[in-house]
């Protein structure tokens, strides 16, 4: 009667596996959770840290470990550091849980910060800080999608938050000169897209000064451009029409 | 003593010489309160059972619970002594370090001071502080040593232990008068000798220096505290018994017929009795003899604690009473706890309100002996003589001194700060059912409180006031605000010091900068307040709405207050913020703001629980800042919203009274956000470990190129070379630019930074020019920007910044930020920014504008606006354009065929900006575009990008926000304030001594990212003997940096593998990266084989 002794096994415990398939084989490598995407971004520079084992393998749950002669048709080396370093590299992984909650934290920061930077609070025409917008985010229930750009989803955020608190994107100050003979038909459609109208001046030309939003700035400048044929002008006075310095109450 | 009506105390207002506005002072937990509480008791407000326990006048809860007082709060009581009967305006103040201000406006509105001292712990630095404040107001201070029962009880001493025990406190105090007096002395002949200096008259032949300071020709024996000058009391508050040697001797010359005056003399010092002689001699000490004060006085205290509470001997205690002559009552005598038959027997024996009041009423001085020097100091604002203002306002200087409430004398009301009170609180808002289903029930719940309800009542029925009552509710009712909900009413505290309030009259207001002598060439003679002075500034009109009573808690309406007297004023919160002048005569000059010894410093920003609950929290701040002498709230460019107070305790108070009170929502207090500046260095010529540098740095150049091309980060169209040019093409290949960064002599960062004013100005007028305007620019500005460029080009000198001040293109962030951006292209000839100074030879406009020349422009304010190493603005940056190819051979085309998201909105809004202006300029030329989207928003994007890169080329550090701070502190906790100012990285500058006392003025600076906290700390560790003030001075460059990494051999061997150790500026810039969302280089878990096998529910 044997006894089964596994005296020689290695058993992998906390694996995280980097799979590649090229030359029409696959392949995997055994890592530590949580570690590929430091390795990724160059935080990790100790590839002992990352990897479990040099091997490569063709099923690591198995643990078959991949042939040689496949290795080197598909990689054309031998050197399996080498070889676990492109894997690393390009091969795609499960991303670990500690490191899906701190891209979306740092997302949810990211996103925070573009909300801050981009809006005022209407009646200060102060912006609010990025801790408020956070906790504002959460107020809302609003979940981080990780593979939308941030700056996409923080105009997404700004539109959800209007409802629940004061707050609109920094009005940008603008100066418009429209040519006298087209200024009154111009002035009609712009009406809408201007916020606040600061000045009006006409003589020759038509000259105002006004607050817009950014969102819209593309069509007034479009609308400008097109109806005038060029004779019309548009100046940007400031991106961002805020407060600034200290104020004492 | 039966209580006092409200008739009584209105009658005994009008008469100034029987009035003492005095307050209590000292250090946290001497027993102010407790004293207070038993002057309160000798009025019937309380009963005296209670006194010492209830702490009346600590009205707030959080008071109540922590056990400090935490506000100055007065009370108005009635005094019979002799033949005479006085009004104490009596005023309890906070004893911690944090409520200081508390203590000044208390100590403003008085004329004298009861300063008590803990028998125990001697002189504490509170105490040195109010002894200070007192001294630099003019008002004169008694001394109560407090708490003499410890001694008997806690420290077991013996009665000749205790007095010697006694006389050192009172050398302590002494002591601290003393050095107050000598540095007085001192700056007077300081300020005689520069006086002296200055009229040019110097002594010149006789060289013989006089080294006696004046001390000695000055006569100070008045200003210290003894006991035979009747202005020191021995006391116990909680036990309710006090005495001054003045009420033994007058026991004792009965008893043992010695005279009353010789006793006096001889009862404190070292005296002893000669009983065979019968006599009293000198020298009791070198005898070994009791001296008097012992064998008289503590023996007979120390025999009774001995047999009440330390042998609780029955019998004995029967002796002591009958031979005392009090009555005690059976129930006292049979209590278990002593400490009540104590009491019931002490308070009989020898009160303690008694033997304070008396001394008040004989040793302060009441509001018609001010002294003539402190109505000038009061009236003096800031470096002004009092000779040099205006005669009307000297002549008020007899008002003052006067103090009359004749109807003609002008009314002179000084309002050291306001206080918030509920509305329901108030006299005239309580209605009379309410009040009295309110008092049936305090009356079943509360008895001690009685007395002062019955009173309550009484004034009540007084018909007068209640129609008046009633009128005032109809007026109230109309105001639909009012009726919204219960909101805060602010009530000034105030003091009359000349003339009669009346209710509704009206008065002007003066600010603090007001001149008096501006008002009066303005106003017509003999005015009112009536009339309309909206033209004067820092002057306004109000009406004294309501005049009140303050007593504790409670609030009784008056009609008028005549002079000498403390009052409450109702309705001025739109007029006074916190502290002002009110007077009839416009003549009257602001008083001196009031002096703090601590000032505001522990910042912290304030966020609503809810976001939408942000206009609540405002106006809850607005309404904080008026009810808090010492708090400061602002809002910062940030949006954030700073509340600065004086210390932990004072912010604790702060958030509570916003929570509960003013803005009534749930508010979260964090540390404030620190601002970070970026910067490039010139190479450093050694590293780390003090190795010489040669060609290393160079090398290190080309082994970054290296790194990028490796890791794939540089393009083709991005190349970096040896010397830190970086030359980058757009995407469409059509443009070129090569950007290098230099740093900027720390000067001109400097002269940059503090001229930011001339530069915007002189941006707005290059604007101007550009469009063909010619705007006038006064000669003023003119010669500021002609100024600032002859200090530039002073300033940057050698060869490299040859002509360089000519070819500035454009400062920035903002347009007028620290930054340059310097034109260095060759064959461009840009007009200067200068060229508004040089408006003669318009000839040399016709080098025109390149296009896109503002395309560059926004790229560079792009990049100086958020540097690389963390999103932070740059500083003292030059960016060097040296090359600029422009191939403008694409086919013109229509720009908006494109739509391009993934740029920078921003960057490709100005785009367009550019774009269009110069399309219509120019009649469309150069609007080439492609699936890049417009040239000018890449030429944007490519200059920033550009100017991020050859940041990064150099070495890159940060800045640091600085706060010079100045901390004063005695000698012996010098050592400590090193320590806590070393740990947080602050820098000493120099420590000097203030002459004539054993304080150090200690200057130093210290990372604004290091100071939350600090303060507190400081205390701490020094116990309150050190105070330190920070004002924001400057930036400065961390020296360290962030980016550094271990290359050679001995740096390895210093610092490790990783360096991580105590990189400050890595510190701070991962913290900045962190807090914005950024990447930061870290790894998620340090170790690998360290993590958690199980899984989450496990």
């Amino acid at each position: 009667m044997s006894i089964f002794t596994p005296t020689n096994q290695i058993r992998l415990t906390n694996v995280a596996v980097v799979r590649m398939k090229k030359g029409g084989k696959r392949f995997e490598i055994a890592c530590y959770k949580n570690k590929v995407m430091s390795w990724r971004s160059g935080a990790e520079k100790d590839l002992d840290e990352v990897l479990q084992t040099h091997s490569v393998f063709v099923n690591v749950s198995k643990g078959q470990v991949a042939k040689k002669d496949d290795l080197t048709k598909a990689f054309g080396t031998d050197d399996l550091t080498e070889i676990c370093k492109q894997i690393l590299a390009k091969g795609e992984l499960q991303v670990s849980d500690k490191e899906r909650q701190s891209q979306l934290e740092t997302m949810f920061r990211d996103i925070a910060t573009i909300v801050a930077e981009k809006c005022v609070n209407p009646e200060t025409k102060r912006p609010y800080t990025v801790s408020l917008i956070e906790r504002a985010m959460k107020d809302i229930h609003y979940s981080v999608k990780p593979n939308k750009s941030t700056k996409q989803q923080a105009l997404e955020v700004i539109r959800q938050l209007k409802e629940s608190m004061e707050i609109q994107r920094a009005h940008m100050r603008l100066r418009l000169v429209l040519p006298a003979k087209e200024a009154k038909r111009l002035k009609e459609k712009l009406k809408p897209l201007l916020q606040v109208v600061e000045s009006e001046d006409f003589d020759e030309e038509l000259e105002m000064v006004c607050l817009v939003d950014p969102g819209c700035f593309r069509e007034i400048d479009e609308l400008i451009r097109c109806e005038t044929r060029g004779r019309g002008s548009l100046e940007v006075l400031s991106l961002k029409d805020v407060e600034e310095g200290d104020e004492k109450l | 003593m039966g209580h006092t009506s409200l008739e009584k105390i209105i009658s005994l207002q009008r008469n100034p010489a029987n009035i003492r506005n005095l307050c209590i002072l000292a250090h946290v937990d001497h027993g102010k309160t407790t004293l207070a509480d038993c002057l309160v008791a000798s009025n019937g407000i309380i009963s005296s059972r209670l006194a010492g326990k209830l702490r009346y006048l600590d009205s707030r809860e959080d008071e109540q619970i922590r056990g400090i007082t935490m506000k100055s709060s007065a009370i108005s009581l009635h005094y019979s002594h002799g033949d005479q009967e006085y009004l104490l305006n009596l005023i309890d103040s906070p004893g911690h370090v944090d409520f200081s201000s508390e203590v000044s406006t208390a100590v403003r509105l008085c004329d004298g001071a009861v300063v008590v001292v803990d028998a125990v712990e001697g002189v504490c630095p509170q105490t040195q502080v109010v002894l200070r404040q007192a001294w630099l107001e003019n008002i004169r201070p008694v001394l109560v040593i407090n708490k003499i029962d410890r001694l008997v009880v806690e420290l077991k001493l013996t009665s000749q232990e205790a007095y010697t025990h006694l006389k050192k406190i009172l050398e302590q105090v002494n002591a601290v008068t003393g050095t107050l007096f000598t540095s007085k002395v001192l700056e007077e002949r300081a300020e005689k000798e520069e006086e002296k200096e200055k009229e040019g008259e110097k002594p010149s032949g006789d060289q013989v220096y006089d080294w006696s300071a004046g001390l000695e020709e000055v006569d100070d024996s008045h200003l210290y505290f003894s006991p035979d000058q009747g202005n020191v009391v021995f006391a116990s508050a909680i036990d309710g018994w006090g005495f001054s040697i003045r009420q033994f001797a007058h026991i004792y010359s009965e008893r043992m017929g010695i005279k009353k005056e010789v006793l006096l003399k001889t009862l404190w010092g070292d005296f002893y009795l000669n009983m065979k002689a019968k006599r009293i001699m000198k020298g009791a000490q070198a005898k070994g003899k009791k001296p008097l004060f012992v064998q008289l006085v503590l023996d007979n205290i120390w025999s009774l604690y001995d047999a009440v509470v330390i042998r609780r001997d029955k019998e004995k205690v029967e002796k002591v009473v009958t031979s005392l002559g009090v009555k005690v009552m059976a129930r006292d005598s049979r209590h278990s706890d002593p400490k009540v038959l104590l009491s019931a027997i002490c308070s009989q024996w020898l009160p303690v309100s008694q033997a304070v009041l008396s001394m008040v009423c004989e040793k302060l001085p009441s509001p018609l002996e001010m002294a003539a020097e402190r109505v000038e100091k009061l009236m003096s604002v800031g470096a002004r003589r009092f000779d040099s203002l205006p005669e009307q306002t000297q002549h008020l200087k007899t008002a003052f001194l006067q103090c009359s409430s004749e109807e003609k004398a002008p009314v002179i009301v000084f309002v050291s700060k306001m206080f918030a009170v509920d509305a329901k609180a108030l006299p005239q808002h309580r209605q009379r059912g309410v009040l009295l289903k309110a008092q049936t029930h305090k009356l079943k719940t509360c008895p001690p409180t009685l007395s002062r309800l019955i009173n309550m009542q009484r004034t009540r029925t007084d018909l007068v006031s209640l129609s008046a009552n009633m009128e005032n509710l109809t007026l109230k009712d109309s105001k639909p605000e009012e009726e919204e909900e219960p909101k805060e009413t602010f009530v000034a505290f105030a003091r009359v010091y000349s003339g009669v309030v009346r209710r509704g009259q009206r008065v002007f207001v003066l600010g603090p900068k007001y001149d008096p002598a501006q008002g009066l060439s303005t106003l017509p003679e003999g005015c009112s307040a009536s009339d309309d002075v909206s033209e004067i500034p820092h002057l306004s009109c109000c009406s004294m709405e309501n005049l009140y009573l303050l007593m504790g808690r409670e609030l009784e309406e008056l009609q008028e207050v005549p002079a000498g007297n403390v009052l409450g004023i109702g309705g001025l919160e739109e007029y006074v913020l916190k502290s002002a002048t009110l007077s009839t005569a416009p003549a009257c000059p602001p008083f001196t703001p009031l002096n703090f010894e601590a000032t505001p410093i522990v910042r912290v920003a304030i966020e609503p629980k809810h976001p939408s609950e942000m206009p609540k929290l405002v106006r809850g701040m607005r309404l904080l800042n008026q009810a808090d002498p010492c708090a400061e709230v602002l809002i910062q460019e940030t949006g954030e919203h700073v509340l600065v107070t004086a210390g932990e305790v004072h912010l604790q108070r702060c958030l509570d009274d916003l929570r509960d009170r003013f803005a009534k929502i749930e508010i979260s207090a964090s540390e404030p956000i620190i601002p970070f500046r970026e910067t490039v260095v010139r190479p450093p010529k050694v590293d780390m470990v003090n190795e010489e540098l040669g060609k290393q740095q160079k090398v290190a150049i080309i082994h970054q190129v290296k790194e990028e091309a490796s890791q794939g980060r540089s393009s083709d169209t991005l190349h970096l070379d040896s010397s830190g040019l970086v030359t980058l093409t757009t995407p469409n290949r059509l443009a070129t630019v090569g950007i290098r960064a230099i740093p900027l002599p720390q000067e001109v960062t400097r002269l940059l930074e503090s001229s930011s004013e001339v530069i915007r100005t002189l941006e707005q007028v290059n604007m101007s020019l550009r469009e063909g305007k010619s705007l006038d620019i006064s000669v003023r500005t003119l010669e500021a920007i002609s100024d600032l460029k002859a200090q530039l080009e002073s300033l940057l000198q050698g060869r490299k910044w040859r002509n360089a001040v000519e070819r500035i293109w454009a400062f920035g962030p903002r347009r007028y930020g620290p930054n340059i951006l310097l034109n260095s292209v060759e064959g461009y000839q840009r007009p200067s920014v200068w060229q508004c100074l040089s408006r003669g030879d318009k000839a040399s406009e016709a080098t025109a504008l390149r296009d896109f020349d503002n395309s560059i422009i926004s790229g560079f304010q792009l990049a100086a606006l958020s540097g690389p190493m963390c999103e932070e603005p740059l500083m003292g940056v030059c960016f060097s354009v040296e090359r600029w190819d422009v191939q403008s051979t694409a086919p013109p085309q229509h720009q908006d065929s494109v739509e391009d998201d993934s740029t920078d909105h921003e960057a490709t809004a100005e785009s367009n900006m550019e774009g269009s202006s110069e399309t219509s300029a120019r009649g469309r030329v150069a609007a080439s575009s492609d699936c890049y989207g417009p040239v000018s928003g890449q030429l944007i994007a490519a200059v920033k990008e550009a100017c991020r890169h050859a940041f990064q080329a150099q070495p890159q550090r940060l800045m640091a926000a600085m706060y010079t701070c100045e901390i004063m502190a005695t000698a012996d906790v010098l050592g400590r304030v090193y320590g806590v100012l070393g740990k947080r990285e602050g820098r000493v500058l120099h420590e000097e001594m203030k002459e004539g006392t054993d304080m150090f003025i200690i200057k130093a600076v210290l990372p604004v990212a290091e100071s939350f906290g600090f303060a507190d700390e400081i205390r701490k560790r020094t116990s309150g003997l050190a105070s330190p003030q920070l004002v924001f001075s400057h930036w400065e460059v961390i020296s360290s940096d962030p980016y550094w990494v271990p290359t050679t051999e001995e740096e390895y061997l210093h610092f490790g593998e990783k360096a991580d150790s105590e990189n400050q500026a890595l510190k701070y810039m991962n913290a900045v990266r962190r807090r914005k969302g950024l990447y930061v280089e870290e790894k998620i878990v340090e170790h690998a084989e360290k993590q958690r096998t199980l899984g989450k529910n496990k």
